[in-house]
């Protein structure tokens, strides 16, 4: 028997192994938050909202409403004072003295049924003084403004987050690198844009909900459909001054995420709604209306470009402004705002930088993360304008991107140095599968083929301290069940944390089961299911805590066979010795330990490895200038390229072919990976034709899907080509990085330029529907008008 | 900020035994009552909180509501109750009215059509309705019922406004009655949605031409137009074109221009007007093309 | 508000309920029935979550009164796999990796099987178009319809 090499990748890592929770999602068994049974004592929660953007709220009368037969509890914000915010506490459960936005939460009724509890919202007065609101973020940022949160310097505030006290202004970034002012002059092209890129939803299938019951002594249970448990846990814990270990977060499949149940967004009602009923579960199920009038956004952004490049195509300059419509409170949009400052270059080497990124409140929807956590926003301008600084030299899109993409080594415009990237290569993959250089002949005379090329980067934006942890135990018929805290939403994060344990450990995949649902009691404490940041922070905590049992386990065999550890493995299954070839399996003896010769009593005992993982080396940045030594733990890079047609008479673009390649590091399951290329690209698609949250003075008028398209089976190309590439990540298990988000990063911009080389029009910002295109070819004169 | 209730409202389901019973409910509590088939328009509207009615009034079971005759003399007639599959997968629908089928295969999903019906659509009186522009094209008269009995509607006269139609409290339909389809006729349904499918029109465009000796063009085209006005729109002055003049590829455009210039669409959710126009135009002529390449093949 | 006794049949089992005037079919299988594989993802006809099969034909279980289901035979999610034995539609989905998050899936499963059963060997548009009611946000659809043609091929197969 031939030792293994330990810098192998062992099976099932790399596989294609089925999804662990395939059966149970196809048979209509999975067990999803609106799913569970609470029996006949489940009481039912409506929310009364905010029909005003900007308000003072003068008085809540809920005494009619609590006298209607059913209703348990009227519940306002008196009495939770306290505030939520995961980077900046700017939010009460219940809004108590004013309302920010329409469909702000004044009051909550508990009741019998949920039709009651409907009823009851009627008979709720509510006296407001409405104030003028702020519906831009440009306007919101001037001294001009209305001020929307004159607390704002008192508010609670992580250490990397800079709020300025008497403005809109949650945060502001700024990087300041080189010398922007003079590298204009030795420019041969400047290129200078503004986009607005609208309000989007993020749409899961399933909408939010909670259910909450407080027992006797205080303690809380949460339920709910949650990419978050244990932040949770901590915010709500917080917001009512109770702590966090009488808190408990139960987190069963999540239909959907993208961001939008990340933090917490509705959950805290169901609480403080549940804490006047004690005993009783109380359950807030969101109508898919109410979803998209209250539900986290993907924040809009008013976005400055200017760059320049010499006569070689080398980018020497840029000069951007972010104002991010935050909304009414920042669960995130502060570090949104961050991750776009940081990152605000896009994935290129520029020696002179300038970068002033706002997050500014405004009357609107409350800015959550959403895939890709600012970066599709802030590509869908950046990488039109690079594509016309090409246009500009002459240069070939793609070339001009292959000049100037960063790689390993390059200095970014933090001033930490870039780890190994693969995104040259990505480049050329994606070229070569576009088959760039070919000319492809139109359907038909009232079409335009045109292809088009847009390439990413995005780091895990995050705490820079985010940590994760995962513990292995063994069964008695040598399966290994895994405790984890990341949440499962679609992406396949448990098969894959399956994946790594089996091969960790060294035992088949199908023997390796994953603790579910997670609960805080139970579970291993996990930061959040956000960033893309599971199969790498997860993924190292899981492999450390399989390596933990096993060295546990061949610490017991070792001495049971009086051999060395270094000569002992385990293989499929088995603890095997290299020296004596002598096996064992693994049942029995990693609960009941082995025996001594002779029976001399027993070595061992159950095993249950433990581990965990915290980035510890990024660093502060430099508040004036954004330079610092490790601004973020790494970068996924990608480029994706897209085929477009356009038909002339009806503005209609349609996708012929659409390519992604993006360097994982390692994929661990690459069907996985591809799933999420695709996935990613259809919704990046989605976003890029049909999709706007209309906000009139404040107000969702399009809030349901017969207003708010998404892509359907009719839209998805029918070509797609997805490409992995792998460059190790050096502190990634097995080298793997994330994929989930990135997959849509570019596709707005690949698509915007590929309009344009169809056309020669550029429509600007998203979305690119059949009617602005057309409009927009009106406006060129390339069709008729009316 | 409106937003929909979690569920239906509270109200009543009634099943009547006949039409006369029925009618007799419904004319018995105006304003309280409504007839349904799939409801696809109805529980929305409930649920949204804009109807509040005490009384559901089913009549799918009641006689001939269910079924699809064809007689070469007398046309076709398809009960209010039929769903939407059911006319679209018909044989009789597919041979003699394939027009029809067309415009109801467009309508939101195979699901949705398994309770959508063409007699709810045109009751509704939505101007986006998808259905609607083919009945009207083939001369379909309603069979209503009323607390008087049977009487006979035109579509041409049964639209009044967006929602409002010539029916009184008390009226039921119970049938769509098509007189033979003109021989030799072709017909195109456009619809333009955001998606490619499945969405609501943009604007609906429904064009039916078929070779009739006493029109000087030798030709006669029906033109229905969705989404363009507050009824469903006929643009009379490019059906005139096209049955005065020689029909040529220049008198084709010229008819799409006209029926741009006869309909004034508005801006909304879906569309601005300015785009439905110019839409009107591109795919008027779309379909007329299409329509005349078929004819003119046929005449060859 | 009346109530109704309705007799049907689920997945192959009798079954008598006494429903609201204004109770949907979905609400009845979720909230009364407990079965709750059939998913809400409107409540207003729009996602096809709620897809389910109606006297062998697929609707939207929140666009029908379930007093309406007087006497049907109704077969839902729970209902697709016989004897334990996946229906090729689940098979071929898993197979293709067509389920993420998995909140659409049943709808879609149910959908997939009417085309089948109406049209066993769809073409790539006809796909498309029976499953455009069916929003999906995770997959891109894509791994979806390739899931319909194996399963149209695997039950070719299994015909002959
Ligand atoms: C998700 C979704 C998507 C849709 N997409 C489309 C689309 O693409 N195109 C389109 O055109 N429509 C669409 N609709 C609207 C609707 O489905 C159609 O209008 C449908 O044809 C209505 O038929 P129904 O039988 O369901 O009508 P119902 O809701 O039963 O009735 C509609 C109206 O007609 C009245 N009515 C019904 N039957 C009678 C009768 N026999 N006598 C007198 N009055 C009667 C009712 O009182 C009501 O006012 C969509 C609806 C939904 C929910
Ligand atoms: S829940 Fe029925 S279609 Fe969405
Ligand atoms: S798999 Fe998540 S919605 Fe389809």
């Amino acid at each position: 028997m031939e030792k293994s090499d330990s810098q192998k990748i062992p099976q099932p890592v790399g596989e294609n192994v089925q999804r662990i929770d395939a059966l149970e999602k196809v048979t209509g068994s999975a067990v999803f938050g609106d799913d569970i049974q609470f029996g006949p004592g489940l009481l039912h929660a409506r929310i009364k909202r905010s029909p005003h953007p900007h308000a003072l709220i003068k008085k809540i009368d809920g005494s009619k409403a609590l006298a209607l037969p059913g209703v348990k509890a009227v519940v306002t914000g008196e009495g939770f004072d306290g505030y939520l915010g995961l980077y900046l506490q700017d939010r009460h459960i219940f809004a108590t003295d004013r309302v920010r936005y329409v469909g702000d939460p004044v009051a909550g009724v508990a009741a019998t049924t949920e039709e009651i509890a409907e009823k009851a919202l009627d008979l709720i007065d509510v006296e407001y003084e409405v104030l003028p609101a702020v519906f831009d973020p440009e306007y919101g940022a001037t001294p001009e403004a209305p001020l929307l949160h004159p607390d704002l310097k008192n508010y609670a505030v992580a250490n990397f987050i800079f709020p300025k006290a008497d403005t809109n202004i949650s945060n502001h970034f700024r990087i300041r690198k080189g010398d922007t002012s003079s590298a204009w002059a030795q420019c041969a092209a400047v290129v200078e844009h503004k986009y607005r890129v609208p309000h989007i939803q993020h749409v899961p299938i399933e909408t939010h909900v909670a259910v909450a019951r407080v027992d006797d002594r205080g303690k809380i249970t949460l339920w709910g459909s949650s990419q978050s448990p244990f932040a949770q846990r901590n915010l709500i814990a917080k917001a009512l001054h109770i702590s966090q270990s009488d808190v408990e977060v139960i987190a069963p499949y999540v239909g959907g995420g993208f961001g939008c149940k990340a933090g917490v967004s509705m959950e805290a009602l169901a609480v403080a709604i549940a804490m006047k009923v004690r005993g009783r579960p109380v359950k807030l199920l969101l109508t898919r209306e109410e979803e998209f009038h209250t539900a986290f956004v993907r924040q809009g952004v008013v976005a400055y470009f200017k760059m320049g490049c010499d006569k070689d195509g080398k980018i020497l300059a840029m000069e951007n402004r972010y104002y991010w419509d935050g909304g009414a409170y920042t669960e995130y949009g502060v570090n949104i705002t961050r991750a776009s400052g940081y990152s605000g270059t896009g994935p290129y080497r520029v020696p002179n930088v300038s970068v002033d990124s706002f997050c500014v409140y405004t009357n609107h929807p409350v800015g959550g993360p959403m895939r890709g956590f600012g970066m599709p926003e802030m590509h869908a301008g950046l990488e039109q304008c690079v594509d016309e600084l090409a246009h500009a030299i002459k240069m070939d899109p793609a070339e001009i991107r292959l000049r100037n993409c960063v790689r390993g080594g390059d200095i970014i415009l933090t001033g930490m140095k870039m780890h190994p990237t693969g995104l040259s290569e990505c480049i050329q993959k994606a070229r070569e599968a576009i088959h760039w250089d070919e000319v492809h002949p139109a359907s038909g005379p009232n079409k335009r083929r045109g292809k088009g090329m847009a390439i990413m980067w995005k780091a895990p934006a995050m705490s820079p301290n985010a940590g994760s942890s995962a513990w292995v135990e063994m069964n008695e018929d040598g399966t290994a069940t895994v405790g984890l805290g990341g949440q499962e939403i679609g992406q396949g994060t448990f098969t894959v944390m399956a994946q790594i344990a089996a091969g960790t450990l060294g035992i088949p995949f199908e023997n390796v089961r994953i603790a579910r649902p997670v609960d805080t009691d139970y579970s291993p404490y996990e930061w959040q299911t956000v960033a893309s940041r599971l199969t790498w922070s997860m993924g190292n905590a899981v492999m450390a805590a399989a390596k933990d049992a096993k060295r546990q386990i061949l610490e017991v065999v070792a001495e049971a066979w009086k051999e060395n550890i270094d000569d002992l493995d385990i293989v499929n299954g088995n603890v095997i010795s290299y020296k004596t070839e002598e096996s064992i399996s693994l049942q029995d003896i990693t609960i009941y330990g082995m025996p001594r010769e002779n029976f001399n009593g027993w070595i061992g005992g159950p095993i249950v490895g433990r581990g965990k993982f915290m980035p510890t080396y990024v660093t502060g940045l430099d508040p004036e200038t954004g330079q610092g030594e490790r601004s973020v733990v790494h970068y996924t890079t990608g480029a994706q390229a897209v085929e477009v047609e356009v038909d002339l008479e009806t503005g209609r673009v349609e996708v012929i072919k659409a390519v992604a390649a993006f360097d994982v590091g390692k994929a661990i399951n690459p069907k996985l990976v591809k799933a999420q290329m695709e996935g990613g690209l259809v919704q990046g698609l989605s976003t890029a034709f049909f999709e706007t949250l209309r906000l009139k003075d404040g107000v969702v008028i399009n809030p349901s899907f017969v207003d708010y398209r998404i892509a359907t089976s009719s839209d998805a190309p029918a070509d797609i080509e997805s490409i992995i590439v792998e460059t190790a990540q050096d502190d990634g298990p097995f080298g793997a990085r994330g994929i989930g988000e990135h997959s849509l990063v570019p596709t707005v911009p690949a698509v915007a330029n590929a309009i344009y080389a169809a056309t020669g029009v550029r429509v600007g910002a998203p979305p690119f529907s059949a009617e602005k295109v057309f409009l927009a070819l009106m406006e060129a004169g390339l069709v008729k008008g009316v | 900020m409106h937003s929909a209730h979690p569920g239906l409202p509270e109200f009543d389901y009634v099943k009547p035994a006949s039409l006369a019973e029925a009618s007799a409910f419904l004319k018995a509590h105006v304003g309280e009552a409504r007839p349904f088939m799939g409801g696809t328009d109805t529980f929305v509207r409930m649920r949204d909180g804009f109807w509040k009615e005490k009384y559901l009034v089913d009549v799918k079971h009641l006689e001939g509501m269910q079924d699809i005759t064809y007689d070469p003399a007398a046309g076709l007639v398809i009960g209010a109750a039929v769903n939407m599959n059911r006319v679209v997968a018909s044989p009789l629908v597919k041979e003699h009215y394939p027009l029809l089928a067309e415009a109801a295969h467009s309508v939101a999903s195979y699901q949705l059509r398994t309770r959508a019906t063409i007699v709810g659509n045109i009751c509704n009186a939505s101007p986006a309705g998808d259905t609607t522009g083919a009945c009207i094209a083939f001369d379909a008269r309603l069979k209503v019922h009323g607390v008087d009995g049977f009487r006979f509607e035109p579509l041409q006269t049964f639209f009044k406004g967006p929602g409002k139609t010539v029916l009184q409290p008390g009226d039921i339909v119970v049938s769509i009655h098509f007189p033979p389809a003109p021989r030799g006729a072709q017909g195109k349904y456009i619809k333009l949605g955001r998606n490619a499918i499945g969405d609501l029109s943009i604007v609906g465009i429904t064009v039916l031409g078929y070779p009739d000796a006493s029109s000087s063009s030798g030709y006669r085209f029906k033109i229905a137009l969705a989404s363009v006005a507050p009824t469903p729109f006929v643009p009379a002055p490019a059906e005139a074109l096209l049955a005065e003049k020689t029909i040529t590829p220049a008198l084709l455009e010229e008819a799409a221009q006209a029926a741009m210039d006869a309909c004034k669409p508005i801006d909304d959710v879906r569309s601005s007007a300015v785009y439905r126009k110019a839409m009107v135009r591109n795919l008027t002529h779309k379909a007329l093309v299409d329509v005349w390449g078929r004819l003119s093949a046929a005449a060859r | 508000m009346s109530l109704h006794r309705i007799n049907l049949k689920i997945n192959g089992v009798a079954e008598q309920v006494d429903v609201a005037s204004n109770t949907t079919l979905l609400q009845m299988l979720r909230d009364r029935l407990a079965l709750t594989g059939t998913k809400n993802g409107c409540a207003a006809g729009e996602c096809g979550a709620c897809t389910v099969m109606l006297n062998g034909e697929p609707i939207n279980s929140c666009m029908i009164l379930a007093v309406e289901c007087e006497g049907a035979d109704l077969v839902t999610i729970e209902g697709l796999a016989k004897d334990g034995q996946l229906d090729v539609v689940q098979q071929a989905i898993i197979d293709q990796g067509g389920v993420q998050c998995g909140f659409c899936t049943p709808g879609i499963l149910i959908s997939a099987r009417a085309l089948l059963n109406r049209n066993p060997d769809p073409t790539d548009y006809e796909i498309r178009d029976a499953l455009v009611g069916n929003l999906c946000r995770c997959t891109g659809y894509v791994p979806i319809i390739a899931a319909v043609k194996q399963a149209a091929q695997m039950q070719k197969q299994a015909a002959q």
